[in-house]
């Protein structure tokens, strides 16, 4: 079995139907664009894949555990799943550093030390160490979002869910985050992400996947989503988003 | 028989102090950990279980304050309990406080961003734990100003407590200026007496705020 299975999932609030027949494999190490125009579910389906929003139909399954199964173990499964939102979410009324360490020490029972350790090396890895003190208000955008990535990372994720990074930064903000993401990839993480940022998807994704009314709308390589759409809302959406 | 009111009688309401505050602290120290229970329960997901907080909430703040104290006082003797007056009293405030500090502190807790939530959900953390190390450390600067509101009311409202033979400030003035008809004096020292616990907690309630960090 895959390491994310999707199996023909169905998701709705109240009468809208946000997805409909959905279904993906994802192997470990991969690295997945979902593209889309907003309302097309893309983030919906990103957080169906954590279990913060639950399915009305199908299967979602990750690391072999069925997520929308009452008695799976959610709690062990996203201390594995690390997911980074547009908003960043830091806590904030932590320091940089215990933002960072506050997962390793609750839920993985790691000890003070050896959670600071991890939050010096995740922060080295994203360029903070110099901001382990701060409070997120002192920090700009992408360095919040670097510190959300670094949160992240200190779990030592075995996948890695990313919910347009980038949307909410100032435009000379984004490069910074993204070097990060490359960084990621190159070095084997399995990633889903909801991005905007097409050259990114196209420079980095070995897939992407194009969403459009809640369906998987197209999929493939990026040479040939971005280079040879077969579909007119492809076309269209690449046409918007490109000029 | 009327005497003069004499240097002793303000020691006396000093003394009668005691029982004031000694009463707000066991109301408190019932009240707060089964407000906190409260607020926890009437902030979960389940429907089920925020109704169940809302209906003792109500139940609490729907019936007055004097109800609780006859209810304890006299409804622990049935059940063959001979509970002394202060000891009724301070079940009686506990719940009391137990209903306002629930709800005020669910409405800090429900005012935390629901990103802050899913942050710290996703993270692998269980309810409780987001309660205590993500939402509560930030909904206590919110909460901090309607609590100590409430705190000194309580203090305040102690002597209501005097309907059950509790004698407290309140009641320790009251047989004081019927002893020596100085009416006047007597309430004034009485009013002053509050004032010097419950401004001093208002002026507290500020420096806690500036000092905890926050959504700022």
């Amino acid at each position: 079995m895959a390491f994310v299975e999707l199996r023909s999932i169905r998701k709705q609030f109240g009468d809208h139907v946000v997805l409909s027949d959905v279904d993906l494999s994802v192997e470990k190490g991969e690295v997945i664009a979902i593209i889309g125009r907003s309302g097309s579910g893309k983030s919906t389906l990103l957080r169906c894949v954590n279990g913060l929003e639950a399915i009305d139909a199908g299967d979602v399954i990750v690391d072999g555990v069925h997520v929308n199964d009452a008695k799976a173990d959610l709690r062990a499964l996203r201390a594995r799943v690390g997911f980074v939102f547009q908003s960043y979410n830091l806590f904030p009324h932590l320091t940089v550093e215990r933002n960072i360490t506050l997962g390793p020490v609750i839920v993985k029972g790691l000890s003070a030390a050896d959670a600071a350790a991890l939050a010096r090396q995740a922060l080295r890895r994203v360029g903070l160490e110099d901001k382990a003190g701060a409070y997120a208000d002192q920090l700009s955008g992408g360095q919040q979002q670097r510190v959300a990535i670094a949160r992240s990372l200190a779990m030592s994720p075995a996948l890695m869910l990313f919910d347009e990074i980038t949307s909410a930064l100032d435009p000379e903000l984004v490069g910074e985050v993204l070097r990060v993401l490359e960084a990621m990839a190159r070095e084997g993480m399995t990633m889903l992400l909801v991005t905007h940022e097409m050259n990114f998807a196209r420079r980095v994704a070995n897939r992407v996947l194009f969403m459009n009314g809640g369906r998987i709308w197209e999929e493939g390589p990026a040479a040939e989503i971005f280079g040879a759409p077969r579909t007119e809302e492809l076309r269209n959406f690449l046409g918007a988003v490109l000029n | 028989m009327i005497r003069d009111l004499s240097w002793i009688d303000p020691l006396y309401l000093v003394l009668a102090l005691r029982w004031t505050l000694g009463l707000t602290v066991l109301a408190l120290l019932g009240g707060a950990p089964l407000g906190l229970i409260v607020a926890a329960v009437g902030s979960m997901h389940r429907p089920a279980a925020r109704w169940l907080a809302r209906g003792y909430v109500g139940v609490v703040q729907g019936i007055p304050l004097l109800a609780w104290l006859f209810l304890f006082f006299f409804g622990f003797p049935i059940f063959g309990i001979e509970v002394p007056a202060w000891l009724a009293a301070s079940f009686a405030f506990s719940v009391y406080a137990s209903g306002f500090l629930g709800e005020i502190w669910r409405g800090a807790i429900q005012s935390i961003p629901r990103t802050q939530w899913e942050a710290s959900v996703s993270i692998g953390m269980s309810y409780v734990e987001q309660l205590r190390h993500v939402i509560i450390p930030q909904a206590v600067r919110i909460a901090t100003p309607p609590t100590v509101g409430f705190m000194v009311q309580l203090v305040k409202n102690t002597s209501l407590a005097s309907v059950i033979g509790f004698v407290e400030l309140t009641r320790e003035g009251q047989m004081t200026a019927a002893a020596t008809l100085a009416q006047l004096p007597v309430y004034l020292m009485v009013g002053a007496l509050y004032f010097v616990v419950c401004y001093p907690l208002t002026t507290f309630s500020r420096v806690l705020e500036r000092r905890l960090h926050g959504v700022r």
